[in-house]
């Protein structure tokens, strides 16, 4: 039986690392060797492959913009769910009515708003920006968020509240002095998971953009294909810059983002 | 005191942005299906000639049939395969922490980048399957796996349904819930490890089934980067899904009205297979 299991790990281990690490090897050939040795290492370690992505594309910049429309959407989103989940913890006319109506969004196959939401952030004046994307990201998160702040808040006794109120504390006092400040937890696990989903998302970013200036990362990912295609080890590269930023930072968080990510799906 | 006035004032933002974000898009997705419309110009109402045309498409029955394939495989292969990994890792064999952060990386990092490095592992000439089929001495079943039309959709989905790491994250989570009792009076009765896994640990988890169908049929009704990136939808149209048919309708063609069409659609599929999922679920939940 050990056996048995030790090998259905190995086999998934080979499928999660083989094919990463041959990429990675790859991006140090020189063409010709990728394709006529394909598993050796490379003959002499090509550094320059990295010079020629970097010297060709603003990679800093799509890095940047990447990381601006992910803080401002998960900032945003963050905001708006958690006044949500704070008004949830009273008692008021039709609640569940509520409830149903901000979360039904889950459900929603968002893909199929491809129209609506582009009407919508040109409507605004949005298109081709970074805040046009970071608005639609916050939008389409917001169910998922409501729903992870609010089964924390729920942890939260009541009993804080009504001493809170007792000590002649209005609903927004109590908000600020007792709920919010120990509220953080649930929002930071909210808050990885939706930096995480506008991290890597494609479709949206490459609805509402079209410009150098506002590309991001999956959107360049994308075209990597496309503008390496003569030269596949450089292409490579460009992918493990891409890519390599994500796995560091996951070494060091993988527990938190592990459990981000999931906190959507475990109630 | 606390009045139902102040409740909305932390109410409105969220409302607000559920309206814009999904309340209006529903409506607008209706409106806009059944006009014609090229994103500039003025919108003509056509009736139901936008679905009709969608019916009439043997491309858009392919990207349904497709989206459907998707959905099985999430529910038959992907969801079993992260089973089988937590149960696995839930007997705590050496190393499991680790297996676990290294299992669940792949959900960490972009589709995206995913689907483009399987584009280069299933590579006719230079990818990592054929060359290694060549290297063990299996050359002839060495093929173009996401150019041959046989092969195309089933390779599309090989990335999907080999990273299971959140699915497994989920049941183990579930596992860990599981009172150790259980399993030290079972093995008093002398259970193997299968039967702990079968008659224990299985039943136990059927709410993290749950769970995970839901959200894996979610995953591949939006899935969209492996066709796009991986086949681009071909050859000849076979790998095309709902999400791709969408985005082609649109950006390629112009064609705001079928493209929405199509959006209705999806929703539609949506709700049916969540419904589906829901009544499946109740039905197992009386049977225990």
């Amino acid at each position: 039986m050990k056996a048995v299991r030790w090998s259905i790990i190995v086999l998934f281990l080979i499928v999660m690392i083989v094919p990463l690490a041959w990429l990675m090897l790859a991006s140090f050939k020189t063409s010709p060797e990728l394709f006529s040795a394909p598993f050796k290492l490379p003959l002499h370690w090509q550094w320059d492959n990295y010079r020629s992505v970097l010297e060709s594309h603003p990679i800093p910049k799509y890095f940047l913009n990447t990381l601006t429309i992910a803080v401002v959407s998960t900032l945003l989103a963050i905001a708006v769910a958690t006044l949500v989940a704070y008004a949830f913890m009273y008692a008021f006319k039709f609640k569940s009515g509520w409830f149903t109506l901000l979360t039904f969004g889950i459900f929603i196959p968002t893909n199929a708003f491809l129209v609506p939401y582009y009407f919508i952030v040109n409507w605004l004046g949005l298109y081709d920006t970074l805040f046009g994307v970071a608005l639609v990201y916050a939008g389409v998160s917001l169910p998922l968020s409501i729903m992870i702040i609010k089964t924390y808040m729920e942890s939260i006794p009541k009993e804080m509240i009504e001493a809170s109120t007792i000590d002649g504390a209005g609903m927004h006092r109590t908000f600020f002095r007792i709920i919010l400040p120990i509220s953080y937890p649930g929002m930071t696990t909210a808050g990885i998971f939706l930096m995480i989903t506008a991290w890597n998302e494609l479709l949206f970013a490459s609805l509402l953009t079209q410009s150098e200036g506002t590309r991001t990362l999956q959107v360049a990912i994308r075209f990597f294909l496309t503008t390496f295609s003569a030269n596949y080890p450089v292409a490579f590269a460009a992918m493990v810059i891409a890519v390599l930023p994500t796995i560091v930072i996951y070494s060091f968080l993988s527990d938190k983002i592990i459990g981000g990510m999931t906190a959507g799906a475990v109630k | 005191m606390t009045t139902s006035r102040q409740i909305y004032l932390y109410l409105a933002p969220a409302l607000l942005m559920t309206v814009v974000f999904f309340v209006f898009p529903l409506i607008f997705v209706l409106f806009v299906g059944l006009r014609d419309w090229d994103g500039i110009g003025a919108m003509t109402y056509v009736g139901l000639d936008n679905f009709r045309s969608l019916f009439a498409d043997p491309a858009f029955k392919t990207a349904v049939v497709n989206t459907v394939y998707w959905i099985l495989a999430g529910i038959f292969i992907h969801t079993p395969l992260g089973l089988l990994l937590a149960l696995i890792l839930f007997k705590k064999p050496a190393g499991w922490k680790w297996l676990r952060t290294i299992f669940f990386l792949p959900n960490v990092i972009s589709t995206t980048a995913l689907a483009f490095l399987w584009y280069f592992v299933l590579h006719v000439s230079l990818g990592l399957v054929n060359n290694g089929l060549k290297a063990i001495g299996l050359g002839s079943l060495a093929r173009g796996w996401l150019s041959d039309p046989s092969t195309a959709l089933y390779a599309n989905m090989v990335p999907f349904v080999l990273y299971v790491g959140f699915t497994m994250v989920i049941f183990l989570t579930q596992m860990s819930t599981i009172s150790p009792e259980l399993y030290e009076a079972a093995e008093i009765d002398g259970a193997t490890g299968w039967q702990k896994d079968r008659y224990i640990t299985i039943p136990l988890v059927k709410n993290a089934v749950g769970i995970n169908i839901v959200f894996n049929t979610a995953f591949c009704l939006r899935m969209f980067e492996y066709p796009l990136l991986m086949t681009g939808g071909g050859p000849a149209d076979s790998t095309l899904n709902l999400s791709l048919y969408m985005y082609r309708a649109m950006v390629t063609a112009n064609q705001y009205g079928v493209s929405m069409a199509a959006g209705l659609v999806t929703v539609a599929i949506g709700a049916v297979a969540m419904l589906l999922v829901f009544a499946f679920i109740r039905v197992w939940d009386r049977k225990r």
